[in-house]
């Protein structure tokens, strides 16, 4: 298994879809703080745990790329029809399935470490230019760092899993976008108590934003857990069986 | 996107490449026993009952075939006969509906080590347009544990070294061809399993292959070729097996082809087929006017024509290649290419 993993990061360095995702990313998040910071009326209102929550819930707004690296990892196998030489090194295709998902979930944890340290930087700088003391020593920016974390990590599992169920590549990063974009808004439009069960609600519990109708940061983290479990089980059990 | 000149780098290897090519693959890599190198002819791959159906079609039907170590089987057929479905299945791609394809008695995904087991290049197979060459075949090096040092010498082999770190997507179809070959032989396989390889290759290109098949045919793999054009294959096959339609229509060696078939041209022709019906010969009238005489040498025709009063204007042992491309064009129904 640590063969298979090692040539599926081999196989992410040797293309240039890292170099441009990441940084991508990392601008996305620093452009979501800076005007969340940028935003705030006073110095006290950013000190206020409320107001550590709005500059820094943000911070994985760039783990929307990372979804999308996470779906080329597994669906851009078919647009290159590289599937078939990758099936032919390793034939049980679950196992395929699970050694993209552990790289996934690497990267997702890597890309979350970068644009986290990276947005505690920009937001120090920040809160110190808009006469603000940056309060490194409250537990909530850690709380939040550490949820940021794992919703970039989660992030990613669930994008590679998404494009082993979906296979065209486009279609997948449609299906993913269109899903953050709209599908669950409008879902929670239609059915209201359902809201804060959904996944990207979930997520936004995890970095602890401010809402109203949210779970807990904990309650948050096990549901997103447990969305990214089933589609990846269900994507291993799939890729198992279907003529690649 | 790099635009490779396919007169400039795609060069095929000199001569002396070929010894490469010989030593490169003489079971350095450990993975052959010298029992393995000699048991020429043993069925190495075995397809039993194959049946695939997409749908309400049957793409292969109940196909059943051998193909033995130290041979070039010519896996011959129109476009369409099944050929890429049935390697799909040999190669654990496709699931068959029923049936099976075995490899020394085991189905591809039950072998232990694949790559060093079997190489094949299909024709579907890509490469991503910015990985390279050296880069696609480290990849699978390192996830199949193959030795990365042999990548250098393989693409000296395909005559890609010019190439190896250019980005695929600039090359060209012959170099993506040979490029599929060097993955394919990366792991010193046993057992070599090829779709259509003339693809996309120049005339001296269609002749490399043919002697890179001798060539490791001889050193005792198991070489599966597909083709749709016998041309491409046919001097070199050792075996055909012919398909239509999913199902087989002839499985034979070509030296058992070629034992004594004899086209005769006479000046008239009906005493001459009375006096074949009467020696007993086995013969066919084609519509051109020869005769074609199974089981008897030229000299007993002659005797036989002699005999009869007529006088001959030809007479001509059939050669191998007469043989094959007839059973070739009758098993196809006349209207291969």
């Amino acid at each position: 298994m640590i063969d298979l993993v090692a040539g599926e990061w081999l196989k992410l360095r040797t293309t240039r879809l890292l170099y441009g995702s990441v940084p991508a990313a990392v601008a996305l998040s620093f452009a979501a703080v800076a005007g969340a910071v940028l935003s705030a009326d006073s110095a006290a209102e950013l000190e206020s745990t409320a107001g550590i929550r709005d500059a820094l819930s943000v911070t994985g707004t760039g783990a929307i790329l990372v979804l999308v690296v996470g779906i080329i990892i597994s669906a851009g196998e078919y647009r290159h029809g590289t599937a078939a030489d990758t099936f032919l090194t390793t034939p049980r295709r679950n196992q395929v399935a699970a050694a993209k998902l552990t790289l996934g979930a690497a990267i997702g944890l890597a890309a979350g470490v970068i644009t986290s340290l990276a947005c505690l930087g920009v937001a120090s700088l920040l809160y110190a230019a808009e006469g603000a003391t940056f309060p490194f020593g409250d537990t909530e920016v850690w709380a939040i760092l550490a949820g940021t974390l794992g919703y970039s990590t989660l992030f990613a599992i669930i994008g590679v899993a998404v494009g082993v169920l979906i296979r065209n590549q486009v279609l997948a990063i449609s299906a993913a976008l269109a899903w953050i974009a709209t599908v669950e808004h409008t879902l929670v439009t239609l059915v209201s108590d359902l809201g804060k069960w959904l996944p990207v609600a979930a997520g936004q519990a995890m970095v602890r934003t401010n809402l109203d109708d949210i779970l807990s940061p904990l309650a948050g983290t096990a549901v997103l857990t447990a969305y990214a479990a089933a589609i990846a089980t269900a994507g291993i059990r799939v890729a198992a069986t279907r003529d690649a | 996107m790099i635009r490779v000149d396919a007169m400039g780098t795609t060069k095929f290897p000199s001569p002396d490449v070929f010894d490469a090519a010989r030593f490169l693959s003489t079971g350095r890599h450990g993975t052959h026993t010298t029992a393995e190198l000699t048991a020429v002819g043993r069925a190495v791959i075995e397809v039993r009952g194959l049946t695939k159906t997409f749908g309400d079609q049957r793409a292969v039907d109940d196909l059943s075939f051998t193909a033995p170590a130290g041979k070039v089987t010519g896996f011959l057929g129109p476009n369409g006969a099944g050929k890429t479905t049935t390697f799909r299945c040999l190669l654990g791609l496709a699931e068959p509906t029923s049936g099976a394809v075995l490899i020394d008695g085991r189905r591809y995904r039950d072998l232990a080590s694949p790559r060093r087991k079997l190489g094949t290049v299909l024709e579907s197979t890509g490469f991503h347009p910015a990985r390279t060459a050296r880069n696609h075949l480290r990849v699978i090096a390192r996830a199949a544990r193959l030795d990365a040092a042999r990548i250098d010498p393989l693409l000296d082999v395909v005559g890609l070294s010019g190439a190896a770190d250019r980005r695929v997507g600039g090359y060209s179809l012959g170099m993506r061809q040979r490029l599929s070959l060097a993955t394919a032989m990366l792991g010193d396989p046993e057992v070599v399993v090829l779709d259509e390889p003339a693809n996309g290759l120049d005339p001296e290109g269609v002749t490399w292959i043919r002697r890179i098949l001798r060539i490791w045919a001889d050193e005792g793999r198991t070489m599966l070729v597909a083709s749709h054009v016998l041309a491409e294959v046919g001097q070199v096959v050792d075996r055909v097996v012919i398909i239509r339609a999913g199902r087989l229509v002839a499985e034979t060696n070509v030296a058992d082809l070629t034992d004594s078939r004899v086209t005769v041209r006479v000046d008239r022709l009906d005493p001459m087929l009375s006096a074949l019906r009467a020696a007993g010969a086995d013969h066919q009238l084609l519509a051109d006017g020869a005769i074609t005489v199974t089981g008897r040498d030229t000299t007993e025709i002659g005797g036989i024509a002699a005999r009869a009063g007529v006088t001959v204007t030809e007479l001509a042992k059939q050669n191998a290649g007469d043989s094959l491309e007839a059973l070739f064009l009758d098993a196809i129904g006349g209207n291969g290419q």
